[in-house]
């Protein structure tokens, strides 16, 4: 669902949006990230987890990876994409 | 010359709002709301590196107060409307700056705002915002408009360090509030501990 990162508009991070449009369950992806150890902040409309750089996970499926180094950002990414992709909202739900 | 509290956040506007007042003698001390994790190091970093510029500038300390205010952004989110958020949000700053000045023997507190520049600056949003405290606002910007104050900011050499790259922050709500009501906002903030929340902040907050 997620195909690419690019800058954010302030050019202080890389953002991920899914395409199409899906949005995440974020208890379901917080139980998946601290089952795998990761970090994290739940604020209910987003999670906040600390993926090497940290990373804002939307509840519309947008991620925000706060760092400026493209290659730590791209690791953080495929890090996150299955668990990701395994929590996603199935269409029609 | 009287003693104040400035709310200083990274941006273009707050050095700028600063310089005004240094520049009539008056003696400030600044507070940086930290909204780690909801935005990266860069507003931090953006702050001190003003300061540097401006305690340079006019030969005064300017002691910088770093308020966590991550949590407070976290209970917000988890607890009220997100609707209101900024205002909400806005409402805490004031607080901690507050509690700072009375710990500090400050007389006023100082903002970079102007009317209309993001959502939360509207009247009723600065009405509901600053409600909540009594000591009186300054707001050396608001009849400015961005260009005017883009030009104070370069020529005294800030606007280079307030448009470096950064996270903006992540806990603005998608639709946020132009129109608020105190008495939605008075409700929203029952649900949490308002007096808490703010003694926890100060309290840990660090002086650099």
């Amino acid at each position: 669902m997620y195909r690419t990162l690019r800058l954010c508009a302030s050019g202080g991070g890389f953002e991920a949006i899914p395409d199409p449009p899906r949005p995440l369950d974020l208890a379901r992806v917080r139980a998946s990230l601290e089952a795998a150890l990761v970090p994290v902040v739940d604020a209910r409309v987003m999670l906040i987890a600390a993926v090497g750089p940290e990373v804002t996970i939307a509840r519309s499926g947008r991620l925000l990876f706060k760092t400026r180094d493209p290659a730590a950002a791209d690791r953080a990414f495929n890090l996150l994409r299955p668990i990701l992709d395994r929590a996603a909202t199935p269409p029609g739900a | 010359m009287a003693r104040g509290v400035m709310l200083m956040s990274g941006g273009i506007d707050s050095p700028v709002a600063m310089h005004y007042l240094l520049r009539q003698g008056h003696e400030l001390l600044a507070v940086h709301m930290d909204n780690r994790p909801f935005t990266d190091d860069t507003p931090l970093e953006k702050v001190v590196d003003h300061l540097t510029v401006l305690r340079r500038q006019y030969g005064q300390p300017i002691p910088l107060y770093v308020v966590p205010h991550g949590t407070t952004q976290t209970t917000l989110m988890r607890e009220t409307d997100r609707h209101v958020g900024c205002v909400l949000c806005r409402r805490f700053m004031w607080r901690s700056a507050e509690r700072i000045a009375e710990r500090e023997g400050a007389s006023f507190l100082v903002t970079g705002e102007a009317l209309g520049q993001v959502a939360s600056q509207t009247l009723s949003n600065m009405r509901s915002a600053t409600a909540s405290v009594r000591l009186p606002i300054v707001r050396p910007l608001v009849g400015l408009d961005k260009q005017e104050i883009e030009a104070v900011a370069k020529s005294i050499g800030t606007y280079g360090i307030s448009t470096r790259p950064g996270v903006c922050c992540q806990a603005v709500p998608s639709k946020p509030a132009t129109r608020s009501n105190l008495v939605q906002i008075l409700r929203e903030e029952e649900r949490i501990d308002v007096d808490q929340i703010v003694e926890d902040c100060v309290r840990r907050a660090l002086v650099l």
